[in-house]
C-alpha cells in the first residue's frame, strides 16, 4: 500500500485530460484523501495539449513527487510537449491507447488500453474514453467501492458521473486484464472534510470573507478565475463590478471605489500589473487603501503566460517613480492565498496604503484538496481609522498623528469634505510647493507602516531556530523547499524561513539570521531578486549561497537536493 | 467645511492666469450648477485629471480627486458604482480626455454610468507651456478659417463623442463656453440631473499660449441652441437650417460637424432618454 500516489495525465484538447483529473480529485477528496493537481498546458485556445500531475495523499501534504508512479495517456504526441513536467521512471505504471513512437522508453509494466473502445462498447460513443481512465485509475487506487457510489450519488461535483456509470464500471473491470504490482492507496485515518480550491478561488473567496464588494479587473492568464468568480459573487446588486477597458482603467476604478469606503480589489499579472504602477504610487501617495493580486508568470514582457515564475517582487517592492511605500505580501499555499488576501484587505484599509499581494500561476492555478477548516476559522476584520471627537470641528484629512495614520472620512458621509490630490500636499490635502512638507509627508507615509516590522505571525518558520544552517525561500517555491527536506530527513539539520511579509521586511527575519552561519537563498526567477533585497536591508551571513532560475518548470526535489545537501555540509 | 456650504468654494486662491477661462467653469460650478441643484457637498465628488483646469477640484468645497494625468473618468466611474447615491463629475482638458485618457472614453459611453464628464477645451497644453494638444487649431494652415475641414480636417472632440454615443441609448452631449457663466452652470446642471454620463465640452480657448484672435473669434461666431428655434449654420454650409431637436441624434451629428470656428454651437446637443 501507498501513503501517496502521483499520477501523470496528458492528452490533446477533448480527450478530457482535466475533467478526468478533477473527478478522480474529487472522487478521492470524498474519502478525506488530500492531493494536490498542477496543471499544464500551452498556449493554444482549444486542441492545444493538457496534462495534469494529480498527487493522492493519505496524510497530508501533497506536493506531486518528481516523477510519476501512473501515467494515463490519451495522446503520446501531446505527452511530449509536457514530458518535462511528467517525467517517468522505469517502474512507472503507463496505461496508454495509442502506440508511442519511437522516441519514447516504454518502462516495464506499461500496458496499450483501449480506452476509446471500451467507452464505445458501454455507452454507444468513444466520447467518454476518460470516464473509463477513471473507472480503472479507481480500481487501482482503491477507494472504497461502496463508499465512491455513495459519493457519486451525493456529490454536487460528482452528480454528473451518474450518467458515465456503464463507462465508469467498464473501465474498472479493464483491471482484471492487466498484471503489475499492487499500487492500493493506504486508507485515511481521521478522514476530516475536504475543500478543493486553488489559489485564484481562494483569492476570490477571501476576498469577499474580508468585506471586498468591489472589484474591477481585465482578462489575463493566469490570473482571469479570480475576475470572473468575482463577478459571480459581484452581481445581481451584491457589489460593483466591471471589467474594465484595461488595467490603467481597473486600477482606477479600484481607487475611485475606495474612495467612497468600499474595499476594493484589482487582480492582473505580469503586463497588467506594469500598466497599473501609474495608479500603485498614487494609492500610496495619496494614502488610498488599495490591494492588487498579481498572479505572476513567466516574463519579462508577455513572456510565458501559462507558466510560473517569481520575477515580479522587484516591481512590486520598487515599481512605481518618487519614492512610494507599501505593503508586499506572498502566500505559499492555497491557506496563505486566503488567509493572507484577509490581511491584505485588513492592511490595505487601517494603515490607508497599497498592498500588492504576489501569487503565481502555480499557486493561483493548483486545485488542492486539504482540510477545510481553514475556511470556518475566524478572522479579524478591520476597517479604516474614521474621525471621531475633535476632527468634526477641523478636520485634516492628512492629519499628523502619534501613529502617522490619519483619520479618513469617506465620501457620503453626512459632515465632512476634503480635497485630495496626488500633488504633494499638506494636511488638509492642499496642494504644497515646500521641502518640509514635502519631508514630512514622506516621513509619515513611510513611518506608519513600521508596525509591521513586527508581524512575526507573517513569517513563517520551520526547523529549529538555533540550526546553523538556514533557508530563506518564498511563494510556492517553499512548498518544494519543504518538501524536499522532509524527504531527505533534514528536517532537524536544517531550518526554513518563509516570508509572507515581504515588504516592509519583518524583524523576525534578523532573528532567523542571528545564528545562521550558512544561508541558502532559493526563489524561481533568473537574477535572484528576494537575494538582492534582502542583501540591500539586512547583513547577511557571509557564508550565503543561492540557488535560483527561470521559471517554466517547476523545482523538482531533486534539483533542489544539491544545493540544500551543500550547506548542510 | 462642514455640510452644506454656501459658497462651495474654498479658501484657495487658483493658479490660473488673469483671464482664464477656468475661472468662468469655477464660477458656473460653485455659484450656479452645485447650489441649483442643492445637493450636500459631502455626496458630490469631483475628479479631476492633470492639467490647468485639473487643479480644480482643490477650489471647490466638495469630495475633490486631483487625481492623475488621463484617468478621472475611470475613478469617477469607480466611485459612482461602488456608491450609486453620489453625484460624481470627471473634469479634465482636451489633453486629459482627448489624448493621453481617450481610451476611458468610449467604454464610459457606452457603459453609460451616471457620471458628468466635463471636458475643458483650451485648446492647447497649457500648464507645460503650450505644446500642440490633440485639439490645437493651425491659423497658419488656413486662411480665411483658422482651419478649414477641406484642407486639413480638425480632429474635433464633439464628432466623435456623438459618434460614440450612437452606440449608446442614453447620452447627453452638450457644448457651452467659459464666457457665459449662466449658460455653462445650466449646461452643467442638466448634465448632473441626466440619467446616464453626460459630456459637456466647454470652450475656453488658453489666454496665454492661443493667439487671442481664437477665442474672440469663437464668441463672435458662437450660436445658442434653443429648442424648436432654427439652427444657425456656418455662412459656407449649403444646407438648410432646421429647428433644432436634442432628442434627434442625427441633427446632433450635423451640429456637430460644424467646424468650431465655423459655427460653435453652444447648447444641448442630444439628450437620450
Amino acid at each position: 500500500m501507498r501513503r501517496s500516489l502521483t499520477i501523470g495525465i496528458a492528452g490533446a484538447g477533448g480527450d478530457g485530460v482535466v475533467v478526468l483529473g478533477t473527478l478522480l480529485q474529487q472522487l478521492a477528496a470524498s474519502q478525506g484523501y488530500f492531493s494536490q493537481m498542477p496543471k499544464f498546458y500551452g498556449a493554444q485556445i482549444r486542441g492545444g495539449g493538457s496534462a495534469v500531475k494529480l498527487s493522492v495523499d493519505a496524510e497530508g501534504s501533497s506536493l506531486p513527487k518528481d516523477s510519476l508512479d501512473i501515467l494515463v495517456c490519451f495522446d503520446w504526441g501531446k505527452y511530449l510537449e509536457f514530458q518535462q513536467e511528467l517525467p517517468l521512471r522505469a517502474d512507472t505504471l503507463v496505461l496508454y491507447e495509442n502506440t508511442p513512437p519511437r522516441e519514447i522508453d516504454l518502462p516495464e509494466k506499461s500496458f496499450q488500453v483501449g480506452f476509446s473502445g471500451k467507452s464505445q462498447e458501454a455507452t454507444g460513443a468513444a466520447r467518454s474514453k476518460n470516464i473509463v481512465a477513471l473507472g480503472l485509475l479507481n480500481r487501482i487506487l482503491a477507494l472504497p467501492e461502496d463508499r465512491v457510489k455513495l459519493a457519486i450519488g451525493k456529490d454536487k461535483e460528482l452528480k454528473l458521473l451518474k450518467k458515465t456509470l456503464p463507462a465508469l464500471e467498464a473501465g474498472g473491470h479493464l483491471l482484471a486484464e492487466l498484471s503489475f504490482p499492487e499500487l492500493r492507496l493506504s486508507p485515511v485515518h481521521a478522514a476530516l472534510p475536504k475543500v478543493i480550491l486553488d489559489g485564484n478561488a481562494a483569492v476570490a473567496r477571501a476576498a469577499v470573507r474580508a468585506g471586498c464588494r468591489a472589484f474591477f479587473g481585465y482578462p489575463i492568464t493566469p490570473a482571469s478565475e479570480i475576475m470572473d468568480a468575482m463577478q459571480e459573487e459581484l452581481s445581481r446588486g451584491r457589489g460593483a463590478f466591471l471589467q474594465a477597458e484595461d488595467e490603467i482603467a481597473a486600477a482606477g476604478l479600484a481607487l475611485g471605489a475606495s474612495l467612497t469606503g468600499a474595499k476594493p480589489l484589482t487582480s492582473t499579472s505580469g503586463p497588467g500589473f506594469a500598466l497599473m504602477t501609474e495608479s500603485m504610487v498614487l494609492a500610496s501617495s495619496a494614502e488610498i487603501p488599495l490591494v492588487i493580486v498579481d498572479v505572476q508568470r513567466c516574463g519579462p514582457s508577455t513572456g510565458m503566460p501559462s507558466k510560473s515564475e517569481q520575477s515580479d517582487l522587484n516591481h512590486a517592492i520598487y515599481g512605481g517613480h518618487g519614492d512610494a511605500p507599501r505593503v508586499v505580501m506572498a502566500p505559499y499555499d492555497v491557506e496563505g492565498c486566503y488567509r493572507l488576501l484577509i490581511e491584505s484587505i485588513n492592511i490595505a484599509q487601517y494603515f490607508q496604503t497599497l498592498v500588492i499581494f504576489l501569487s503565481d500561476q502555480w499557486l493561483g492555478q493548483t486545485p488542492v484538496a486539504t482540510n477545510d477548516e481553514f475556511l470556518k476559522k475566524d478572522y479579524p476584520i478591520r476597517g479604516r481609522k474614521r474621525p471621531a471627537g475633535k476632527d468634526l470641528e477641523d478636520y485634516r484629512r492628512y492629519r499628523l498623528t502619534e501613529d502617522s495614520i490619519s483619520p479618513m472620512s469617506v465620501v457620503g458621509d453626512p459632515g465632512l469634505v476634503y480635497q485630495t490630490t496626488g500633488l504633494t500636499h499638506n494636511e488638509k490635502g492642499r496642494p504644497a510647493f515646500d521641502f518640509e512638507t514635502h519631508q514630512r509627508m514622506h516621513e509619515k507615509r513611510w513611518q506608519k507602516l513600521a508596525p509591521l516590522c513586527q508581524r512575526d505571525d507573517l513569517v513563517k518558520v520551520f526547523g529549529k531556530e538555533e540550526s546553523s544552517r538556514g533557508i530563506i525561500t518564498w511563494g510556492s517555491s517553499a512548498q518544494v523547499v519543504l518538501e524536499t527536506i522532509k524527504e531527505l530527513g533534514l528536517e532537524n539539520k536544517v531550518k526554513v524561513c518563509v516570508p509572507e511579509l515581504i515588504y516592509p521586511l519583518s524583524e523576525r527575519i534578523e532573528g532567523f539570521l542571528r545564528a545562521t552561519e550558512k544561508l541558502l537563498v532559493i526563489e524561481m526567477n533568473y537574477s535572484g531578486q528576494l537575494y538582492r533585497y534582502l542583501r540591500s536591508q539586512i547583513d547577511l551571513p557571509p557564508n550565503t549561497k543561492t540557488y535560483n532560475r527561470a521559471g517554466g518548470r517547476p523545482f523538482s526535489r531533486k534539483e533542489l537536493t544539491g544545493p540544500i545537501m551543500e550547506i548542510i555540509r | 467645511m462642514t455640510t452644506e456650504s454656501a459658497s462651495f468654494r474654498t479658501s484657495l486662491k487658483p493658479v490660473w492666469c488673469a483671464g482664464c477661462g477656468d475661472f468662468g467653469l469655477l464660477a458656473a460650478i460653485t455659484r450656479r450648477a452645485l447650489p441649483n441643484l442643492g445637493i450636500p457637498n459631502y455626496k458630490t465628488l469631483i475628479v479631476s485629471g492633470i492639467g490647468c483646469s485639473s487643479r480644480i477640484p482643490a477650489y471647490i468645497d466638495t469630495y475633490g480627486f486631483n487625481s492623475i494625468h488621463g484617468r478621472a473618468v475611470p475613478i469617477a466611474q469607480g466611485a459612482k458604482l461602488a456608491k450609486p447615491e453620489l453625484t460624481v463629475i470627471a473634469i479634465g482638458g482636451d489633453g486629459d480626455f482627448f489624448s493621453i485618457g481617450v481610451g476611458h472614453l468610449p467604454h464610459a459611453v457606452r457603459r453609460n454610468i451616471d457620471i458628468t464628464c466635463i471636458m475643458v477645451n483650451n485648446f492647447v497644453y497649457g500648464l507645460t507651456k503650450g505644446q500642440d494638444s490633440p485639439t490645437t487649431l493651425h491659423p497658419e494652415w488656413g486662411e480665411k478659417q483658422f482651419v478649414s475641414p477641406e484642407f486639413y480636417t480638425p480632429i474635433n472632440p464633439i464628432l466623435n463623442m456623438t459618434t460614440y454615443s450612437l452606440s449608446t441609448r442614453a447620452s447627453f452631449i452638450a457644448q457651452g463656453i467659459a464666457t457665459d457663466v449662466p449658460h455653462l452652470g445650466w449646461l452643467i446642471e442638466e448634465g448632473i440631473r441626466h440619467k446616464g454620463f453626460s459630456f459637456i465640452n466647454v470652450l475656453t480657448p488658453c489666454v496665454t499660449y492661443n493667439p487671442p484672435e481664437l477665442f474672440n473669434t469663437i464668441k463672435e461666431r458662437a450660436s445658442y441652441l434653443r429648442d424648436g428655434e432654427l439652427v444657425e449654420l456656418p455662412d459656407s454650409s449649403m444646407e438648410k437650417p432646421w429647428p433644432h431637436d436634442p432628442s434627434n441624434i442625427s441633427l446632433a451629428l450635423r451640429l456637430a460637424q460644424s467646424p468650431v470656428l465655423g459655427k460653435p454651437h453652444l447648447g444641448i446637443f442630444f439628450q437620450g432618454k
